[in-house]
């Protein structure tokens, strides 16, 4: 008896009764995915007739043995079949085999061509999916051919030794339009999920279509949600949120980043950006309001408003606190901003400037020597110019009373700079 | 206040500026249709039959408003492509069988399209040996180094050109009367010659090839069900347009060569003979569509084709992907594009037989697409509320029937005859 078994090796088997007598074809597998790694084999599912297609249901109990045949324990009289297929929350042959999949170790989209089982005590288990060339043709029943003109052409190739197999627990099967409601209570998903990278979480999800888009999205907890969102690219954010409830819009502006929440509200039709702002708390409504005033590549357009400042009279003592209080911060805690009483800007110290200085002390003092700052309306460029002049990370933004209006950080201005960069070069080509 | 702000505030105003925006998918897929083996099928026809066959162009249009509304809901609904859909619902041997199916069709089309090419270039006096590989580079050049966005507009622009027809058959000078009277009232043949130039009719109307474009630019496009109403428009539209076209073509040839009894075997000879009668703008005219036609299938076409393949195996492919993230789209798409390229410039190329051969494998193909979709259609696994209704069933499985019974007497009619020639 072989250990390991290809689906497409046994679908579309004859199945017989403990008589011997054909009951009819294996049409698919029902899994039970809740059981241990590997999700074990919870029902067959067999079909039968041509054009009037009947479905039934026999459970593992009722199987004597998987070999060249299906031999089942039971007589075929006790097989009830229907027109309707029956409901099962997970099958091999209507989630898996020749649809998509997330490859999490890979991090890509892709399409499988077999399932690989692996029988223990006449029980099976789903081990890998084949996504390779050689499933395709082992399938189309042309393995000996291919092999034989590739063994001819290079007897070395790597595709005569290479499976491409990606383990069960490295496969995140995808949620599909008929059957939202059964996948969703799959909660294998959402831990596989979450052991990708936001940023390639969010390319995952860009590769796939709409509707798996949307679904698979939902998925995601609340913060891995801020954090792809943030990653994906702004086309795809004014799709997805067509696709959302304006609750869990709502959430998602107010939880990204401030200046990434603006550059999605431009882009929105002006009805819905506004009608958005109208759901958000007034903290985030006030915050976004004021970016959403200054054009998009000033700096005013560029900077996000969250930044931790202290008032002048601080000492290095209260910068620690104010630090250890936003350690969740979504902006910046290594630079901090000194104001006076109407918010007009002093200077920025850093960690790095009071870290060794004497905890009672003031810590205006420890502020940097050069005030460098730029104006809301000033340009992408100026921004860049004196970030890169001052070797600085970041820099305050001012209005014209040089009250302190935001800051821009080095990523932001990248982000700016490579599209600029970007369209140039598209221009040369 | 700047145009743009007050056209929003209008509603009316906003509500044209939604649709143009909507504009797309349905337009070019029709006017894809148009290429140089429609082109020539339809210039054939009209200047052996004259205005009574222009009835068959109704049929037509019916049969692909029917298919084409079915694409769309099926990319709005389901997100997916015509390939992935059917990889996902038939299994890897139908799929494979279909592709192959669909590969070689498409290279044959393919050479047709560059045939148009050379034949209208000709008539300007350009040599094939020159248009040929010069067309191949630019169609390379706008598929590797354009995107989406620049594409559509060079398309939509194509699609602007093809009205160009309108001036050929207004040059013709044709009693519009009759026109009118002979769209609405079939005057049927029997006779063998005409039962096969209208199928041919039909048949090139509805090439299996179209269904794929059409369901993977509803979903580039990022249609959905809720923009139904939109899309509708834009397939109706875009069928129009179609119908539209082939009727100013038909009318072009049946107005002057069939009047005169000229007899053509090729486009470029309706373009030629055109001269005398209606003038040399409406020949040249004519000639313009003829490459503007080709040149648009032929870039979409062998695209398109290697996009579906990919999709439909698994492959990385798109134009966005560079060439050593996408080597198998890349190398079908260049392979497609070369064979074609070879089989026109080979001299003495038997391009009619070709034409025919790629017709037959149509044939053959058209019904399995049209089955597939029906079956995926109304499968609420795949299409959740948005199966097809009653009505959609019945103009659907109707159309499937008739095409099917349609594509059989094409292929089995030349049987006939090798029969009794014996």
């Amino acid at each position: 008896m072989q250990l390991f078994v290809y689906f497409s090796q046994i679908i579309g088997k004859g199945i017989l009764d403990s008589q011997g007598h054909r009951v009819g074809r294996l049409h698919d597998i029902a899994m039970n995915p809740n059981s241990d790694i590997y999700p074990k084999a919870s029902d067959l599912i067999l079909r039968r007739g041509g054009l009037v297609r009947e479905f039934a249901r026999v459970s593992w109990e009722d199987i004597s043995h998987i070999e060249k045949e299906i031999r089942l324990k039971i007589t075929g009289d006790r097989i009830k079949f229907f027109r309707e297929m029956p409901k099962s929350d997970f099958t091999l042959r209507r989630d898996i085999f020749d649809q998509q999949v997330v490859d999490i170790d890979d991090q890509r989209v892709v399409r499988v061509n077999d399932i690989y089982l692996l029988r223990v005590d006449n029980q099976l288990y789903a081990a890998n999916v084949d996504v390779g060339l050689r499933a395709i043709f082992r399938r189309l029943g042309w393995t000996g051919l291919v092999d034989l003109i590739v063994f001819l052409i290079n007897p070395k190739s790597p595709y005569l030794t290479q499976e491409e197999l990606i383990p069960w627990k490295a496969t995140q099967i995808l949620p599909k339009l008929g059957r939202m409601k059964s996948v969703l209570k799959l909660e294998v998903s959402k831990n596989k999920l979450n052991s990708i990278p936001p940023a390639a979480l969010a390319d995952i999800i860009q590769d796939l279509d709409l509707f798996a888009r949307v679904t698979l999205f939902k998925s995601l907890d609340g913060a891995l949600q801020n954090q792809v969102f943030t990653d994906m690219t702004l086309a795809y954010k004014v799709e997805l949120i067509e696709q959302l409830g304006e609750e869990e819009v709502a959430s998602l502006i107010t939880n990204i980043p401030a200046d990434e929440a603006t550059d999605l509200l431009m882009k929105l039709p002006r009805e819905k950006s506004h009608h958005l702002m109208g759901l958000l708390g007034t903290e985030t409504n006030k915050k976004l309001r004021k970016l959403l005033g200054y054009a998009q590549n000033s700096a005013g357009g560029l900077m996000t408003t969250e930044y931790l400042y202290l008032r002048s009279d601080a000492r290095v003592a209260d910068a620690f606190q104010k630090i250890k209080d936003n350690i969740n911060f979504p902006g910046t805690i290594f630079f901090l901003y000194l104001v006076d009483d109407d918010h007009k800007y002093l200077g920025t110290t850093s960690l790095r400037r009071f870290f060794n200085v004497d905890p009672q002390g003031p810590l205006i003092n420890t502020c940097y020597p050069e005030n460098i700052h730029v104006y809301t309306d000033d340009s992408v460029e100026q921004v860049a110019l004196l970030l890169e002049r001052y070797k600085s990370s970041s820099i305050p933004v001012l209005n014209k009373q040089d009250i302190l209006q935001g800051i821009i950080t080095i990523d932001d201005v990248l982000e700016e700079l490579i599209s600029l960069a970007w369209h140039q070069y598209k221009e040369k080509l | 206040m700047s145009f743009w702000k007050k056209a929003k505030e209008n509603k009316a105003l906003k509500n044209v500026l939604i649709f143009l925006a909507m504009l797309g998918p349905g337009v070019i897929t029709g006017s894809v249709d148009n290429d140089a083996g429609g082109i020539t099928t339809y210039s054939v026809a009209a200047a052996t039959y004259g205005y009574p066959i222009l009835w068959t162009l109704l049929p037509s249009f019916v049969v692909l408003l029917v298919v084409q509304e079915m694409n769309m809901r099926m990319g709005a609904c389901t997100g997916k492509g015509l390939a992935d859909l059917i990889r996902e619902t038939f299994g890897i041997k139908v799929t494979f069988w279909i592709f192959l199916g669909l590969l070689v069709a498409d290279i044959g089309n393919t050479a047709t399209e560059f045939a148009g090419v050379a034949g209208s270039m000709n008539i300007f006096g350009i040599s094939k040996y020159i248009s040929v590989p010069l067309t191949a580079g630019a169609v390379w050049i706008l598929v590797t180094k354009g995107n989406y966005k620049i594409s559509e507009r060079i398309f939509l622009m194509f699609s602007v050109c093809l009205l160009s027809y309108v001036v050929s058959a207004v040059a013709a000078k044709p009693d519009w009367h009759q026109v009118g009277l002979a769209l609405i009232q079939p005057q049927i043949q029997f006779d063998k010659d005409y039962l096969i130039m209208v199928l041919g009719i039909v048949g090139t109307t509805i090439a299996p090839w179209m269904q794929f474009y059409m369901q993977s630019a509803v979903i580039e496009k990022g249609t959905t069900m809720d923009d139904y109403k939109l899309a509708l428009a834009d397939v109706i539209i875009g069928c129009v347009a179609t119908v539209a076209v082939a009727v100013f073509i038909m009318v072009a040839c049946a107005a002057t060569l069939h009047v005169n009894n000229v007899v053509i075997n090729e486009a470029k000879d309706a373009a030629l003979a055109l001269k005398p009668f209606a003038g040399a703008l409406a020949s040249a005219v004519f000639a313009f569509g003829l490459f503007v036609a080709s040149i648009f299938s032929a870039t979409i076409l062998p695209l398109a084709t290697s996009f579906y393949i990919c999709e439909a195996f698994g492959f990385n492919a798109g134009i966005d992907k560079r060439v050593d993230e996408a080597p198998q789209f890349y190398a079908l798409f260049a392979s497609i594009m070369v064979i074609a390229c070879v089989i026109i410039l080979i001299p003495n190329a038997p391009l009619i037989a070709i034409t025919l051969w790629t017709q037959d494998i149509n044939a053959m193909l058209l019904p399995v697409v049209l089955i597939s979709m029906q079956l995926m259609v109304n499968n609420p696994e795949i299409m959740g509320e948005h199966v097809n209704n009653k009505l959609q069933n019945a103009v659907g499985w109707s159309t499937t029937v008739v095409l099917i019974t349609l594509t059989l007497l094409l292929l089995v009619i030349p049987a006939f005859d090798l029969f009794k020639a014996h």
